[in-house]
């Protein structure tokens, strides 16, 4: 009844932010009514479920807290992998690249100041932590991007190989040259980073960091650069047409290289953030699969910053509020992971959501990643 | 297009009002602050409440003071360890009276809780507390027992006399506890047995607790050389040697839980496991903080042998007895292993 005055009311702006929110939005309902049926099927009441999930998530002054607690690694690892997919790349390593990043943050937190023999000022140690899990990051996503400019090796099965070996040296660090050496201790983590090094909660008596604000003007940076500079827009264009990206005199070998370097720092950034704002050390059992929901994220959040926040929010609400799911009702958290896969999977075969809610294709068609040598 | 809008904001209403009408289940946080409710709660490690290991052993001493002491009871699944706190904290909020934590890797989180929660009795399952506060008890087990009970069955079961150990290595004291106790438990029987011991210690701990090829073979070349029964301990290395043993058609005795459970490929030839009775020792804290006796500090817990499952058959009358007249010595302190703590 209300549509001819809301169509007369909708600007042309409005109307295309709504068209790219469709599939997503419905993507989830949809994930819901249907994880809703699982839960039905193996005997939950998913009313029960949901309500518990939504309590656990935002129901408390708390339960916000941890959700942007959650939120903070998913935002910076999605926005890496959103980075990625706008310069046509797909960066499978997240995961390597954080491990790798909290690893160095955690030993750059701990031995320095116990090298240099003092206690240094958050001022002096905490911009150096940082900066080396960043640039580690950065090292190890640079790796792929350049041996795909170069050579064109793909960097998909590179970064999945990097993965691999970065987990591994990151376990052997954590079982040998850098794990707690106190006597009681029998798990494989490094010892806690100094007070120098870390991030202040926000709020006394909540965990939620400053680390959370930082990830959200990341995101206001990762906007501004592709968006409003020059780098941004070349990274752009190698990401919609190498070629056209080449005849119109752009460096693609140095753009690719970099893109997946800056993707590599803003993974490592999520790790470095988790070691220096919530963990104060790694430990082998943090921040695992971080790297792998980055990619459903940034496919959620549409490569758009602003969108992978969001996404990230609602990966973070979903995995915060599972815990007081379980207490309440006694569903496995594992049926998140069902969720959250169907979600992904109507994002990746939208055709299913297009065809089921007659939603026409719009806008530009992603890209996410082409075939050798592309 | 205007169709596609209108059916978007109807489901987005409806879905909101599902999730509004669902029943808040309030009336169970309410009680559990009172006090005539005894309320116990459990914390998983990084691993889930059925792993037919620890996270389950001590749900089941959860379940058993459900059963015994009319305690209502909940666990929380943790799946990632920066959720340690929170998840603790669900039940310290709740008011809940025992939070029981599984695994050394919560410890931490388990004494920030105490202090949090004064009102709330921790339990943290193999966790060795430096300090802890009075709310707060570590359960412990004494492996050397476990070891020198199935070292005592071993030396009563094998026929070439010759019998072997594969552990991870020994500078991590609980696997020196197992590997020592066992030695000693052959010894106790019969001191001319030949006893082959082989810790996992050319390797850096990155690769000790997972090697199980190398406990694999090493079990195997024990077997050529004739012993006829295995204990292994020590994560995927201590597997490899007990699957590899099996396999060869000489007995094999797990570690830690009833391996028979989670070894099935071991299943016929594994003659026990060398155990932490993790169960009876989270019961017996819950019913004595129940009572108003909360324990706190370090408590050490019972060690014990799994049944013989397959085996059963294989195993003479007097050598089950033997088994628990030992075990019995050994829990009223009648009988001593010897062993020391950590490795001199």
């Amino acid at each position: 009844m209300s549509e001819p005055v809301e169509k007369e009311n909708k600007g042309q702006a409005l109307k295309s932010v709504l068209n790219s929110l469709m599939v997503p939005a419905l993507a989830i309902i949809t994930a819901t009514i249907v994880g809703g049926i699982v839960i039905a099927v193996v005997g939950g009441n998913p009313f029960a479920a949901y309500s518990g999930l939504l309590q656990g998530a935002f129901g408390s002054v708390k339960a916000i807290s941890e959700t942007a607690v959650w939120a903070t690694p998913y935002i910076f690892a999605g926005l890496a992998v959103a980075l990625a997919f706008k310069g046509g790349l797909f960066n499978i390593g997240g995961e390597g690249q954080l491990a790798l990043g909290a690893t160095t943050a955690a030993f750059v937190g701990y031995a320095l100041p116990a090298w240099v023999g003092y206690e240094m000022p958050t001022i002096v140690l905490l911009p150096i932590t940082i900066g080396a899990g960043i640039m580690v990051g950065f090292i190890w996503g640079a790796i792929p991007g350049a041996l795909k400019a170069f050579t064109g090796a793909h960097e998909v099965i590179n970064t999945i190989m990097m993965n691999y070996i970065a987990l591994n040296i990151v376990s052997f660090l954590m079982n040998g040259p850098i794990k707690d050496k106190d006597p009681l201790n029998v798990i494989a983590r490094s010892p806690l980073i100094a007070e120098g090094a870390r991030i202040a909660p926000i709020f006394d008596n909540l965990r939620v960091h400053w680390g959370f604000v930082l990830a959200l003007l990341a995101a206001a940076f990762v906007w501004w650069l592709l968006w409003k500079t020059t780098l941004g827009y070349e990274i752009r264009t190698v990401g919609a047409n190498p070629d056209a990206a080449k005849y119109a005199g752009i460096n693609v070998k140095k753009i690719m290289t970099f893109t997946m370097g800056l993707s590599g720092l803003l993974a490592g950034l999520a790790g470095t953030i988790e070691v220096t704002g919530l963990n104060y050390r790694h430990e082998l059992g943090f921040s695992s699969g971080y790297g792998f929901d980055a990619i459903a994220i940034a496919l959620l959040g549409k490569n758009h910053p602003g969108g992978v926040v969001m996404a990230a929010i609602l990966f973070a609400a979903m995995r915060n509020g599972a815990t007081r799911m379980q207490f309440l009702t006694q569903i496995p958290v594992d049926i998140i992971s069902v969720i959250q896969a169907l979600i992904l999977l109507f994002i990746a075969a939208d055709s299913i959501i297009r065809y089921i809610y007659r939603v026409r294709q719009s806008g530009e068609k992603v890209v996410l990643t082409r075939g050798w040598g592309g | 297009m205007k169709k596609q809008y209108t059916l978007f904001a109807l489901l987005l209403v409806v879905s909101m009002l599902l999730a509004a009408c669902g029943a808040p289940a309030a009336e169970q946080a309410a009680d559990c602050k009172s006090a005539d409710v005894f309320c116990v709660g459990l914390v998983t490690d990084v691993g889930k409440i059925d792993d037919k290991s620890f996270n389950q052993s001590a749900w089941e001493g959860v379940k058993q003071a459900e059963k015994d002491l009319g305690a209502k009871v909940q666990y929380i699944e943790t799946t990632d360890a920066k959720d340690y706190d929170k998840n603790i904290a669900t039940f310290g909020d709740e008011g809940y009276d025992v939070v029981v934590t599984v695994g050394f890797a919560l410890g931490e989180a388990t004494g920030k809780a105490a202090t949090a929660f004064p009102n709330t009795y921790f339990i943290g399952v193999d966790q060795f507390l430096e300090a802890a506060a009075p709310n707060q008890a570590g359960l412990n087990f004494p492996e050397d027992q476990a070891g020198f009970l199935v070292g005592a069955l071993a030396a009563q079961m094998t026929k070439s006399g010759k019998i072997g150990g594969v552990f991870a290595t020994d500078a991590v004291p609980p696997v020196w506890r197992f590997g020592e106790g066992y030695r000693a438990g052959v010894a106790y029987i019969n001191p001319e047995l030949e006893v082959n011991i082989v810790y996992h210690n050319d390797v850096g701990f990155d690769k000790t607790f997972v090697d199980p090829e190398w406990g694999a073979t090493t079990a195997n070349s024990m077997v050529d050389k004739g012993v006829d029964v295995i204990f292994a301990g020590g994560g995927k290395t201590g597997n490899g040697a007990v699957i590899a043993a099996a396999q060869k058609g000489i007995y094999a005795i797990g570690v830690d839980t009833d391996q028979y459970y989670t070894i099935p490929e071991a299943q016929k030839m594994l003659l026990s496991s060398a155990m932490k009775l993790i169960t009876p020792g989270v019961f017996d804290l819950i019913a004595a903080a129940k009572d108003g006796n909360k324990q706190s500090g370090n408590v050490y817990g019972k060690a014990g042998y799994a049944p013989f499952h397959d085996l059963d058959s294989q195993v003479p009358a007097e050598v089950k007895a033997k088994m628990e007249e030992i075990q019995a010595a050994l829990l009223d302190g009648s009988l001593m292993t010897n062993v020391a703590p950590v490795k001199p």
